[in-house]
């Protein structure tokens, strides 16, 4: 019994495909993939002009820059004096609660329905015409190899590979003995559709549309918020104000004189550990506490440097 | 005559292009050479990113002629770009039409009203027209939405400290130290304009940022100034009770203690008369403002 298989696995391997079969099919494939590539390219140029030349608006640039402006004060507030630093919470709190940086500060609370924004409803096209785009194309292939050439043996891989890739590279070939080295047609035609980004790239440029992959990853992103949902960006704000007022502030320079006089040898180094449950009480506590029961915790162990 | 190497030309424009440096004499000798003597076809695509390059070294350098021809090529190439409008737009400010160039602009950023160049150049049509008051709105309505353009900061205070607004140009600091916390030079010109803005508390902020530009930046010799100066002034003002004498003494002689030695270090390493001079002279004045309290 054994033997038997052997000899069918050893037949299998010495398969002798008709030259015909690799200039009839395996090379057309190819060629029809990248030109439909190419094609889908001028496509989406034709329909959208590419994504590229939409422009943000001042407007919608400042309502998402703000967001990062806030997390850049939260990480690198300790940098500047205790003053500044509310001064900056407060207003950026207050901005971001009353809307102040919204793109349409009256449409604060009301969500935004993609189908009733212009904006929203031209994301939405402009998803749709990228996806028929992709879509059309890639099932009208599929249905010509799967019409014309199910069931081919195309190539044999010049390597041995393992079982688990017999149901991806012999896929619409349902033997179970053949050897994993050969690729079925509709294999051929998804190795080629993964795998000609590249060739894309050099063809038509980094920027191109050809290539189907990447909108199927963004898809698959997308899926969490449906197609081109504009974010409500003042839930994002407000959020955002939230993390501000929980930010505690401890002045990177409040011992700055200490350090520079123990860096030079005129004092000796002090170790200050903040407890942790001294940390937390700090955090606890709204931000001006915390700035000030910080620099006085920090006051007894050494002496109050300067006032500010 | 040497040969002309088009390729060693056309790098080094590139590099040019890179870094940003402005070297307007070179690019105008190298891109008048390119484009009359007509190596532009050897440069494929990027002979449009030349063409710019050359046309706003050309202004720099009053070689109108050769600005024309770049902005006619660039023109008849791309008619509806906003980036060669905005050249346009500079011509007309080199040729001191400053409304007319305004109005390009304005029109630009009608249809466009986030295109980042042409609203600098609109700002700095202000500037030219001396509209300062113009310049610092539309400077803080820039920096409202592109809060992390740190050389915009930067302009911005230094229209403030033309008119001695120091807070606000202190301000335009803080953000800019936000932006970039290792950046020593930032600290620096922050405490600067601390310690001239004159009150008791700012000398006492000053003092600390002097201190951070010396921890971020080893003997940095201007910090020392600013130590050593806010330190005798703090000394001088002694009615406050809060002020830790000792510490601030203690800086006081340490910022002495390394200038004197920066500028023995700096006079062994050059030997001359006036470096003689200059280190007697700042052995004078720290031995004069030690005494002073």
């Amino acid at each position: 019994m054994s033997h038997q298989v052997l000899s069918t696995l050893a037949e299998s391997q010495s398969l002798y495909l008709d030259p015909a079969i690799r200039d009839w099919v395996l090379i057309p494939i190819m060629v029809v993939m990248v030109l439909v590539g190419v094609l889908r390219d001028q496509i989406t140029v034709l329909l959208g002009g590419g994504a590229s030349t939409k422009k943000a608006t001042l407007k919608a640039i400042r309502e998402s820059k703000v967001l990062m402006r806030g997390a850049a004060l939260r990480n690198y507030g300790n940098h500047i004096p205790p003053s500044s630093f509310l001064n900056r919470k407060n207003y950026l709190t207050n901005a971001y609660k009353k809307g102040d940086y919204l793109k349409n500060p009256a449409s604060m609370n009301q969500t935004v329905n993609p189908m009733t924004d212009p904006q929203g409803m031209e994301m939405m096209m402009e998803g749709m015409k990228k996806n028929i785009a992709m879509i059309i194309p890639q099932t009208v292939i599929m249905g010509w190899i799967n019409f014309f050439f199910s069931g081919f043996v195309l190539i044999k891989l010049p390597f041995p590979l393992t079982l688990r890739f017999k149901s991806m590279l012999q896929r619409g070939v349902e033997t179970p003995d053949m050897d994993v080295t050969w690729v079925s047609s509709l294999s051929w035609y998804f190795l080629n559709l993964f795998g000609l980004r590249s060739i894309f790239t050099l063809l038509l440029g980094e920027d191109n549309a050809a290539d189907g992959m990447r909108e199927m990853t963004a898809m698959s992103q997308m899926t969490a918020s449906p197609t081109g949902q504009p974010q409500d960006f003042h839930k994002l704000h407000l959020a955002e104000s939230e993390n501000l007022e929980l930010t505690p502030h401890s002045w990177e320079l409040n011992d700055i004189e200490h350090r520079l006089l123990s860096r030079y040898g005129k004092r000796e180094q002090q170790k200050v550990i903040d407890s942790p449950e001294n940390f937390i009480e700090n955090n606890e506590k709204n931000a001006i506490e915390a700035t000030s029961s910080s620099s006085e915790h920090k006051g007894k162990n050494r002496r109050k440097s300067g006032k500010h | 005559m040497s040969p002309f190497y088009y390729k060693t030309a056309f790098e080094t424009l590139q590099e040019l292009r890179k870094s940003g440096e402005r070297n307007p004499e070179l690019v105008v000798t190298l891109g008048g050479k390119i484009i009359y003597e007509g190596y532009t076809g050897k440069l494929g695509d990027e002979v449009w990113s030349v063409y710019e390059q050359v046309f706003i070294a050309a202004l720099d350098y009053r070689n109108d002629a050769l600005a024309e021809t770049c902005l006619e090529r660039l023109e008849k190439k791309f008619p509806k770009s906003p980036r060669v409008k905005i050249l346009t737009g500079m011509k007309l400010e080199a040729e001191d039409k400053l409304d007319e160039a305004l109005e390009l602009y304005d029109e630009i950023l009608k249809n466009d009203d986030s295109n980042i160049a042409t609203i600098k150049r609109r700002i700095a049509v202000f500037k030219a027209k001396g509209q300062d008051q113009r310049a610092i709105e539309a400077l803080t309505h820039y920096l409202d939405a592109f809060y992390n353009d740190a050389e915009t900061w930067l302009e911005l205070s230094s229209l403030y400290l033309n008119y001695h607004l120091y807070q606000q140009a202190g301000f335009c600091l803080e953000e800019l130290i936000l932006l970039q916390p290792q950046n020593h030079l930032y600290h620096l010109k922050y405490a600067e304009i601390l310690y001239t803005n004159d009150n008791i508390t700012n000398i006492n902020l000053a003092l600390k940022e002097f201190c951070r530009v010396l921890e971020l930046c080893e003997d940095h010799v201007r910090a020392l100034y600013g130590v050593k100066l806010c330190t005798s002034r703090l000394l001088n003002l002694s009615s406050s009770s809060s002020i830790d004498f000792k510490t601030i003494s203690d800086l006081n002689s340490l910022a002495s203690e390394r200038l004197s030695k920066v500028y023995s270090l700096y006079s062994k390493n050059k030997v001359g008369n006036s470096n003689n001079e200059l280190r007697q002279i700042i052995h004078d004045w720290l031995n004069e403002s030690d005494k002073s309290y």
